[in-house]
């Protein structure tokens, strides 16, 4: 796919950089690629890896990274446009979002300039991909209880443990990995961040299978694994810290995209209903209008929390925890429409046409995975908390 | 962007001088309420300069329509907002921003015209009882008529929200002071969305911190409410539902300041999501307080009673059905 035309010219900003990823997206989605479009075939990781190099190649990934770590050097406005372009049509998840909104990120808060420059074009060239090791079987949403341990030995950080839930591990070079340097009291401090290659020896992955029948993520086995010192991130005691900095501005910029995909989706969900004469005449009955009506309402209301984000960003304000509010409302707000959406396409006759057939395929899919969207990134659980805590500032109660 | 600043500012000053206008304005007389508020500008912020007013654009009755929503004003203020801008060119604009005459608008029914007087019967008409004017759908568009007219009787009373209750009215051969065109009656019925979603949200937002105050006080089970995790997150939801609605509101704004064609369909959204993160929300402050929240003493049944019927007043049901249809269209 290096064929792909129209390069990203220096200088476009604004909605002259619009014009160009639509105008980039029409002449480089390769074909079949499109889940709301005949023809659709799901594209498997080596064509989704081509994809995304050809996108950042366009102009459409990296847009706020120095352009000497291989981004485009924009601002977060293109970072919206892009992922405004992007969200419109029914493109592929990225394989590898961990690396463009986590590992990337913090690399550029706490790495230094070697890493910088080592670790950030590769991930956007697609030529490295990373996965997360955050999670462990005792350290989900509570990472104070991690109990990797990582030992310096004289010359290398000797690190054993367990990861869990470590999405796209199996297909990564790298993994962001977070280890206790300090005693398990510390809690919260003394906790390092590594980019462990993930084919050192002593690393095992064992990929475990989703609800939706996919292996795309997997248990992490790290068996007295040697990490060089050049390959620690930031200070020992202040991994943590940076991380959760990183993170609170990252849940609210990155996959920007979502609520207008999220928009492709209903009007998908609209368009294959109404090619069908009985869910036609269901969708066109009362009944479903309140619920669809909603699902407007949810989507202009996501919109309504990620596009000012973006300003606030740029004049240099704090946005503190909103991307909390944002990742709860999103999340559950799509489990709403995936769950209105099946209740539809499964309504659909037999012998449905083939675009009805793959729009319940889609739906079921979306359905299954909109269920992790409510426990990743911070449960529900942990949103409410952060929300009454740190946005609500309650009392803590005696 | 000097202007922004400005803006703010002033909104600001809305904002304060609302909420003591609002808490003034509790144990007066409605006549007395109309000279307050007037005398405070709060009557004539989207009334042109000819008719006493400021002139100003939607976004500066936001503030004053929250802290009515807040302080549970009982005066017609989004329909005085809004007849004394569409009435700007005309005598009673005038007297209305000048709180001389206390005008509303019956938001349901529609009179028939015959030689141009009107007939027919209204509802849904808050403080009819004690308003000198009432703005009523005809045909092909809106009429203002004098509730002392002849031919005009205001029911008695009755509908959810205590501090301004509604009334049915009837018409028969009433003659019209004033009319307005159908686009305008459009555009006020559309700005009475946005103004009715910041009264939401004011008062989501008072419901909010008298809960918050509740449960840090109360103790159950030897320790204070707010200690347990259900209710934390409990109050969490409310806070994003008050949330939710001002990013409507904010984003409407960034919208129609840019004259995005977006701007018609965040009226309508705002008001839905108005209407049901401020009911939700409304509903848990009230759940919050316990068997206290179903008393008559503790307010949140007043705000819960006003949602309701900002609910009804804006036909939140029909609007959600015109967002459906409309999605249908977009997708034909």
């Amino acid at each position: 796919m290096d064929t792909d035309t129209l390069p990203l010219r220096p200088g476009l900003t604004g909605e002259d950089f619009r014009a160009h990823v639509r105008a980039w997206l029409a002449a480089n989605v390769p074909e079949g690629f499109l889940a709301d479009q005949p023809g659709y075939r799901t594209p498997d990781f080596a064509a989704c890896r081509q994809w995304e190099a050809a996108m950042h190649r366009g102009g459409l990934a990296g847009m706020t990274w120095p352009v000497e770590y291989g981004g485009h050097g924009l601002s977060l406005r293109e970072h919206l446009i892009a992922n405004q372009e992007i969200g419109r049509l029914a493109l592929p998840e990225s394989v590898n979002s961990l690396g463009k909104e986590l590992a990337g990120p913090i690399i550029m808060a706490v790495g230094n300039e070697e890493q910088k420059l080592r670790f950030l074009r590769p991930l956007l060239e697609m030529r490295e991909i990373w996965c997360q090791g955050f999670s462990e079987p005792n350290a989900g949403s509570d990472l104070a209880g991690l109990r990797t341990r990582a030992t310096w030995d004289g010359s290398v950080w000797r690190v054993t443990g367990q990861k869990i839930w470590t999405s796209g591990a199996m297909n990564a070079q790298r993994c962001l990995l977070l280890a206790r340097t300090g005693p398990l009291e510390d809690r919260h401090r003394g906790l390092a961040l590594f980019a462990m290659k993930m084919d050192t020896p002593g690393v095992t992955i064992r990929p475990l299978r989703q609800l939706d029948g996919k292996e795309s993520f997997a248990e992490v086995f790290i068996d007295d694994v040697e990490i060089a010192a050049e390959d620690a991130l930031g200070a020992p005691d202040e991994g943590w810290s940076a991380a959760v900095r990183v993170l609170s501005i990252e849940r609210a910029t990155n996959r920007m995209y979502r609520s207008w995909r999220f928009e492709n989706e209903l009007n998908h969900l609209v368009r294959a209903c109404r090619a069908d004469a009985t869910l036609a005449s269901l969708i066109n009955s009362g009944e479903w209008h309140r619920r669809l009506a909603e699902t407007v309402v949810d989507i202009e209301v996501l919109k309504a929390h990620v596009e000012p984000v973006v300003e606030r960003l740029v004049a240099g304000e704090s946005i503190g925890d909103r991307g909390s509010l944002m990742k709860l409302h999103w999340s559950e707000a799509h489990q709403r429409f995936a769950a209105l959406a099946l209740e539809l396409v499964e309504q659909a006759p037999p012998g449905a046409s083939a675009a009805v057939q793959a729009a319940r395929q889609r739906f079921q899919n979306v359905y299954l995975r909109a269920r992790a969207e409510t426990i990743y990134a911070g449960t529900t659980e942990i949103q409410l908390g952060i929300i009454g805590d740190r946005i609500l500032k309650l009392p803590r109660g005696r | 962007m000097s202007d922004s600043a400005d803006d703010l500012a002033g909104l600001s000053a809305f904002a304060e001088t609302a909420r003591h206008a609002v808490a003034a304005c509790v144990p007066l007389s409605m006549r007395d309420r109309a000279a307050l508020l007037a005398a405070d500008g709060l009557l004539g912020i989207l009334a042109p300069e000819e008719a006493g007013g400021l002139a100003l654009d939607i976004r500066f009755a936001a503030p004053v329509m929250a802290a009515a929503g807040a302080g549970l004003l009982g005066y017609p203020l989004a329909e005085s907002l809004l007849l004394a801008a569409a009435f700007g060119n005309h005598p009673e604009g005038t007297a209305i921003a000048a709180g001389e005459r206390i005008a509303t608008i019956a938001w349901s029914g529609q009179v028939s015209t015959q030689s141009g007087r009107l007939s027919g019967t209204l509802g849904r008409a808050p403080l009819a009882g004690e308003a000198d004017l009432l703005l009523v759908d005809t045909t092909d568009g809106a009429a203002l008529i004098a509730l002392d007219a002849p031919g005009v009787a205001v029911l008695p009373a009755f509908g959810f929200d205590l501090e301004a209750p509604e009334h049915e009215v009837t018409l028969k051969d009433v003659t019209p002071l004033a009319t307005l065109t159908a686009d305008a009656t459009a555009r006020l019925r559309d700005d009475a969305l946005l103004l009715w979603a910041s009264a939401i949200e004011g008062a989501a937002d008072a419901c909010l911190a008298m809960t918050v105050e509740h449960v840090s006080t109360r103790e159950q089970f030897g320790k204070t409410l707010v200690s347990f995790q259900a209710l934390r997150h409990a109050l969490a939801r409310q806070k994003l539902a008050v949330e939710h609605i001002r990013a409507a509101l904010a984003r409407h704004d960034a919208l129609a300041a840019r004259g995005a064609s977006e701007a018609a369909l965040a009226h309508r959204v705002t008001f839905a999501a108005a209407v049901r993160f401020g009911a939700a929300s409304v509903e848990s402050a009230l759940q919050l307080h316990g068997g206290m929240g179903f008393t008559w003493d503790v307010p949140i049944h007043r705000y819960l009673r006003r949602v309701r019927a900002v609910e009804a007043q804006g036909n939140a049901a029909a609007l959600h059905r015109g967002l459906a249809l409309d999605l249908l269209h977009a997708n034909s």
